[in-house]
């Protein structure tokens, strides 16, 4: 589904990303972990297309497509998501309005009919009751005023909303307490699916105990510097960083 | 004598406007004495300053240089738009009195006057030629000619508009539609319109005044709005600017509120080629309080100038402000707003905020709020910025699909909707709604938005 080659990245004219490779089957769940600044978000952006954040080298591939070439817009049409480590508030735009448009934009891409106000409701009012959100959310404005865990909530609304074909989720965990972390899992386990993959972006190894991934890196330097199953995430836990940094350059 | 006053504002001769405006200032008399001496005194004020030029602290960034070019005509035969113009130019769906005005005329026949219960409605050119009639007692002493050379000009042509007077402890739910329309003839018009609204102690009530032009006006239309509030009364005033883009507008508005009396000032443009703006509001007596929304949605070399001002008179006062800015193309928007706070006027709050958004490398704003504040027990608080879209909010909402230009049109829309979204009269909100999605590239999406939150 994902093909990333020897990616490289910078921002503000300061590389990030060194030659990053990850290989993202449909039907599996990677977590990326790594120190701060080691371009875990950068690497999130770049895949959502942000502008700042140049390419200076390698390739990305995404369901047999340049990823690199797409405005953010298109890549999103072609499911690609991403939950924001820090989600923005558009005071004056209504939450309800936003995940309409996005699920229409969508739709229409992938020649399906819209959805009328209705069949819309119903959908996303039940996608609430599964975040636990209550429905005055809906007449909000994006994300204003909403308290941290609040607005992690309503980016895996947004993405129990749009069903994405690849989710990345960039510390949608931090933040959130014990149940809301509970509730944001359960999200993402009914997404999973044999078609879908999910990144997650996480610094703690709890939510891989929710959410059970099939692989985990390690970031460091712009780099995936190791690949393990599950337990690397404990051993991670355990042992912190500076290991696989000396067992990379090794 | 007049001679040297224009000197003094840097023209070298009178200007073609002002020439004309003498000539009509010096027009016949009138049969209603008060209605006569209120003339002269306009007349003369206007007489000794003329028109303002850019040495005028108050018009500093506002040159009048195109306006003076214009010998505007006054008083001619006034022409009778047909119903499907005026249809089609109104706000529909509101209930309550309408009163249509051609060229500051009041127009019978396209007016619907219903007899409201607690509330009196008056033409003001049925009663200057009548020496009998009482006029309210504060016409004309709201607006401070002396201070303001189209107020004075506007004094000295007293002839049109209209008095409203609430009575005492009523609450008027239908609005009151005032609808200006400006319809061109063979050389630029001008007219000179004066609203009186007297709300009485605990009344209620609400007005719209509505600008606008039918076909491509170059007239000018010069209107005087007094505002008085008794106490306990409540008044919500909507005055929405939305002329020909050729055309030019300049108006005042003059609020005296009294004791727990509320004033909501919702003040629009989307019209004239150069329109300007005083609104000024003194809240003389404790508990007295004004509310201030504005929004100028500018495109092309439109030119709007809001100069606001609230005297903090008493203690227990309370004003706030929240002017806003949408500037496309090569437009440019002046704001100038005043909050003063005099002495002993404690226990006070002033919050005033004027934000732009400038969707072209040309467009310009100028912008000062000040605060003047001479007691020290206040709460207040002011700023200004200009500024682009949001960035990071524009990558958040393209990276849930939605293309780059409705992104932006949205984002537009949500700024001015934060004005927009203060008016309570829902067909008036639609109207703005509309006039604000007008003004954006892609409209479409933006219709759609009105839908989406009905
Ligand atoms: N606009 C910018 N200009 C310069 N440096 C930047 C800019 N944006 C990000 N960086 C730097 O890029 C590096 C990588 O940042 P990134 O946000 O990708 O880290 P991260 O791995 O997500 O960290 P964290 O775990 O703290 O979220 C950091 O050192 C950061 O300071
Ligand atoms: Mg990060």
């Amino acid at each position: 589904m994902l093909s990333i080659n020897n990616l490289q990245a910078s921002v503000g004219g300061k590389q990030i990303l060194n030659g990053l490779d990850l290989e993202v089957e449909a039907g599996q769940v990677h977590a990326i972990m790594g120190p701060n600044g080691s371009g875990k978000s950068t690497l999130a952006n770049v895949l959502a297309g942000r502008e700042g954040y140049e390419v200076t080298g390698g390739s990305v591939v995404y369901r047999d497509q340049d990823l690199l070439e797409l405005a953010p817009e298109e890549r999103a049409r072609e499911g690609v998501f991403l939950a924001f480590q820090y989600p923005v508030e558009i005071p004056g735009v209504n939450n309800a309005y936003l995940l309409k448009a996005a699920l229409n934009a969508q739709r229409k891409h992938r020649g399906e009919p819209e959805l009328d106000a209705f069949e819309f409701l119903a959908l996303v009012k039940d996608r609430m009751k599964l975040m636990g959100m209550d429905e005055s959310f809906l007449n909000r404005g994006v994300n204003e005023g909403f308290s941290g865990g609040e607005k992690k909530r309503n980016e895996i609304l947004q993405m129990a909303v749009l069903e994405p074909r690849l989710a990345v989720l960039d510390e949608t965990d931090s933040g959130l307490d014990i149940d809301a972390l509970r509730i944001v899992a359960g999200g993402v386990n009914s997404l999973r699916s044999a078609d879908r993959a999910i990144v997650l972006v996480t610094h703690y190894q709890r939510l891989l105990d929710y959410i059970e991934p099939d692989f985990v890196h390690v970031l460091s330097g712009g780099r995936i510097v190791k690949t393990g199953d599950k337990d690397l995430a404990l051993e991670l836990e355990s042992r912190g960083y500076d290991w696989t940094r000396e067992a990379a350059s090794a | 004598m007049s001679q040297t006053a224009a000197n003094d504002n840097g023209a070298a001769a009178l200007s073609a406007a002002e020439t004309a405006f003498r000539q009509s200032l010096a027009g016949p008399m009138v049969a209603n004495a008060t209605v006569s001496a209120l003339r002269a005194a306009g007349r003369a004020a206007f007489e000794a300053t003329g028109l303002p030029g850019i040495r005028d602290e108050a018009w500093k960034y506002t040159n009048l240089r195109a306006l003076a070019r214009r010998a505007f005509a006054h008083g001619g035969p006034v022409p009778v738009p047909d119903d499907a113009a005026v249809e089609s130019a109104a706000i529909g769906g509101l209930a309550g009195p309408r009163l249509v005005f051609v060229n500051g005329h009041y127009v019978a026949e396209l007016s619907d006057l219903p007899t409201v219960s607690g509330l009196d409605i008056a033409s003001l050119a049925s009663l200057i030629q009548d020496p009998e009639a009482e006029l309210p007692e504060n016409l004309c002493r709201l607006a401070d000619p002396g201070q303001h050379p189209f107020s004075a000009l506007n004094q000295g042509l007293l002839e049109h508009g209209v008095l409203l007077r609430t009575h005492t402890g009523t609450v008027i739910s239908d609005p009151v539609y005032l609808l200006f329309l400006s319809v061109p003839g063979a050389e630029p018009q001008t007219c000179h319109p004066r609203v009186f609204i007297d709300s009485a102690v605990d009344s209620s009530l609400s007005v719209l005044e509505h600008y606008v032009s039918l076909g491509s006006s170059q007239n000018l239309t010069n209107v005087v709005t007094e505002l008085q509030l008794d106490r306990g009364s409540r008044l919500r005033h909507y005055r929405v600017q939305d002329e020909a883009t050729t055309a030019f507008h300049v108006g005042g508005v003059f609020a005296r509120v009294g004791r727990d009396a509320r004033l909501e000032s919702h003040n629009l443009h989307f019209g004239a080629a150069l329109a300007r703006l005083d609104l000024e509001v003194a809240l003389n007596q404790p508990g007295a309080e004004v509310e201030m929304n504005g929004l100028y949605c500018l495109g092309g070399r439109q030119h709007v100038d809001n100069h606001t001002r609230v005297d903090h008179f008493a203690p227990h006062t309370r004003s706030t402000e929240d002017y806003r800015g949408v500037l496309n193309d090569r437009s440019r928007g002046v704001f100038n707003g005043k909050a003063i706070v005099h002495e002993d006027a404690q226990k006070i709050e002033a919050h005033q905020s004027n934000s732009n958004l400038l969707l072209s490398e040309q467009a310009e704003v100028d912008t000062k709020p000040e605060l003047e504040i001479y007691a020290d027990d206040v709460k207040c608080s002011h700023g200004a910025t200009v500024g682009q879209l949001d960035q990071t909010a524009l990558f958040y909402l393209r990276s849930r699909g939605i293309d780059a230009e409705a992104a932006r049109a949205l984002l537009t829309f949500a700024f001015a909707e934060a004005v927009v979204g203060r008016v309570e009269l829902e067909p008036v909100r639609r109207r703005l709604e509309t006039a604000v999605a007008g003004a954006l590239p892609d409209r479409s999406l933006i219709e759609n938005l009105i839908g989406a939150d009905a």
